[in-house]
């Protein structure tokens, strides 16, 4: 058995280039590199352009790496094809289809895995009219179906590009219980990318910190959490020898959050950060060393 | 442990890809079985009941001769005349349309709405779908432009001789629907419309150059006709015209050593400029009558080997473009 078994995915230096070679290229993913072992819930988070959809994208065999290599499912990406489920950012679906028609394509391009009673049901419990044409879909309806056909083909692997971009509270908080239902009984591994934090804290276990098309932090979210600090003390206390993420000074007051790498002056305060806390002093200071996959790696063990 | 159960699932059922396929294009199957069926219907017309009324009419006019006072059924050559000429051009804007359709629904609409990657995250390989997209269509649209074909060649004959006023074979639009070089036509525009599509990944902007690339290559496959197959050479003396019965290639004039030279530009004075070039004749370059099938069976092959060299372009670039499976080949063992 290799070690790549137990793992959903992992990334090994990838990048992905776009533009024409001649032109100025721009990388919308660089140097990228993590694991993500199965079974986990893994929040992809990151400004807008940080290269989540190229990752998804990558991910699900729609893209090809410039450099480096994806491994799904310990295997590449277009042989895990039919093991993958994948839902884009702006579901597409056929809009002449109705939704029971748009169910029974997933059944006909699924031969051997379309599982029809859990597409119906995830259809049938958002009160669906299965006669009811795609294009006269609300946005939260249209997720939904799309989600319906991601599930339905019973994936080990669901990759979803910003799921609850556009639902209100109440459909966000429907399909978020369909999602950890599906995670829970199936033992899906589940990737979704957003930029809002607060909707994933609660359901992910793993977060994949996405900044300029590099992998800023990665890892469990309890380990992330447990290896940072929140600081509050003297304007003049050195912060030296551990990793500044981010500080500011009001007046003689120091406030941060540091990446302790031993104990911390006893003039300090400290507090546990939450995830947005955590997130968001990343997202403001993209120079701050964010933790390398190998440092993690290390942590986890 | 589930994720190792990639060789069973290589092993699944094909998907019903042919299916999906027929009601996701549906209204278009529609229209093209409906211009099909009007189109057969009015050749079928053409054939029996518009020619022998029209060939009547001509019948009665030759049989006039010189007398002042005669009636004919000018009406039926009228008619005749209309609908040949409306069926012709209608067949012959097919392949067009065909292309159009190609690239603005086939693939470039699928490519701009994404639904092209939901396919393909549905367990539908890029390579597959792709396939499946060409094979269908291009089963229907040979089927159909082949019995409009069929059709129409039988129809002309019928009134070859009989109509005064009938096309003849080497007319433009007659030539272009009377043999298989329009089911080639149409097969490479199936082709030049998907990679347009591919390439450009918009609807409109693929509907766009299609068109404009079917246009280009119709007018490279007329330039080129008269020479897709040897020409007869005719040579007569300098008093005998350069009129043939046939698709002309080149005409000029033979001099004595027996050099083809180009008609040189003479006013009034040409028997002086012919005795200075040392011209004792002229010749032609022609296609007979019967170079028909040959011109037509290589006119078609030209187009389905360009056809299948698209084809296996745009194989390439979506293959380039989106990941295959580097392992199927030890996977399958």
């Amino acid at each position: 058995m290799t070690d790549t078994a137990g793992l959903a995915l992992e990334a090994t230096a990838v990048g992905r280039r776009f533009g024409a070679r001649w032109k100025a290229p721009a990388w919308a993913l660089r140097d990228c590199t993590f694991k993500l072992a199965a079974g986990r819930v893994c929040a992809v988070v990151g400004p807008n352009g940080a290269g989540k959809s190229t990752l998804l994208a990558l991910a699900a065999g729609l893209l090809v790496p410039t450099e480096g290599t994806v491994t799904v499912l310990g295997t590449d990406p277009a042989s895990a094809r039919t093991r993958v489920g994948y839902v884009a950012q702006d579901k597409p679906l056929y809009p002449q289809l109705t939704v029971a028609e748009t169910l029974r394509m997933g059944a006909d391009l699924n031969p051997g895995r379309w599982d029809a009673a859990t597409g119906e049901r995830i259809v049938a419990d958002g009160g669906l009219d299965p006669a009811a044409r795609v294009r006269s879909l609300s946005g939260g309806q249209r997720t939904r179906v799309a989600l319906a056909l991601a599930l339905a083909k019973r994936p080990e692997l669901l990759l979803l590009d910003e799921p609850m971009a556009d639902l209100d509270p109440l459909a966000r908080h429907e399909l978020m219980g369909v999602l950890m239902a599906q995670a829970a009984q199936h033992g899906t591994t589940i990737v979704m990318s957003s930029h809002v934090v607060a909707e994933l804290e609660g359901s992910c276990d793993h977060l994949l910190l996405i900044g300029g098309g590099r992998v800023r932090l990665s890892g469990e979210i309890d380990d992330l959490l447990a290896a940072h600090v929140r600081v509050s003390g003297l304007a003049e206390t050195s912060l030296d020898p551990h990793t500044v993420v981010e500080a500011r000074t009001t007046g003689r007051q120091l406030t941060a959050l540091v990446r302790p790498s031993g104990p911390l002056p006893e003039s300090l305060r400290t507090s546990t950060p939450s995830l947005e806390e955590l997130v968001l002093s990343y997202l403001r200071n993209p120079q701050a060393p964010g933790t390398t996959p190998a440092e993690h790696e290390k942590a986890a063990i | 442990m589930t994720a190792l159960a990639a060789p069973a699932a290589l092993r699944a059922p094909s998907p019903r890809l042919s299916r999906w396929l027929l009601r996701l294009h549906r209204p278009a199957l529609y229209v093209f079985t409906g211009l099909v069926l009007v189109l057969a219907a009015a050749l079928l017309w053409l054939w029996g009941p518009l020619t022998d009324a029209a060939a009547e009419g001509w019948r009665q006019w030759n049989a006039c001769g010189d007398h002042p006072r005669c009636s004919y059924d000018q009406d039926a050559i009228l008619r005749y005349k209309k609908v040949y000429d409306v069926t012709t051009l209608a067949m012959f804007l097919l392949p067009f349309l065909v292309a159009a359709w190609a690239g603005g629904a086939l693939t470039g609409g699928e490519l701009e709405n994404g639904t092209a990657e939901l396919t393909w995250t549905q367990g539908v390989t890029p390579a597959r779908w792709l396939a499946a997209k060409l094979a269908l269509p291009a089963a229907l649209v040979a089927v159909g432009t082949g019995l409009l074909v069929l059709l129409h060649h039988l129809m002309w004959s019928a009134g070859e001789g009989r109509i005064d006023t009938s096309k003849s074979w080497y007319d433009t639009l007659t030539f272009a629907v009377n043999g298989p070089g329009l089911v080639g036509l149409a097969l490479a525009g199936l082709v030049v419309g998907a990679l347009a599509g591919l390439v450009v990944r918009r609807a409109l902007a693929a509907l766009g150059v299609a068109l404009a690339a079917m246009a280009a290559l119709w007018f490279a496959t007329l330039s080129a006709l008269p020479y897709l197959w040897p020409a007869v050479t005719t040579t007569g003396d300098l008093d005998s015209g350069f009129a043939v019965d046939g698709l002309h290639v080149d005409y000029g004039l033979v001099t004595s050593t027996g050099r083809h030279i180009p008609v040189p530009v003479c006013n009034g004075r040409c028997e002086d400029v012919y005795t200075k070039l040392d011209a004792v004749g002229i010749y032609n370059d022609y296609h007979p009558r019967s170079h028909f099938w040959p011109l037509h069976l290589m006119e078609a092959g030209l187009l389905l080997a360009l056809a299948a060299l698209l084809t296996l372009l745009a194989f390439r670039l979506l293959t380039r473009r989106t990941a295959t499976a580097r392992h199927r080949e030890e996977a399958a063992v």
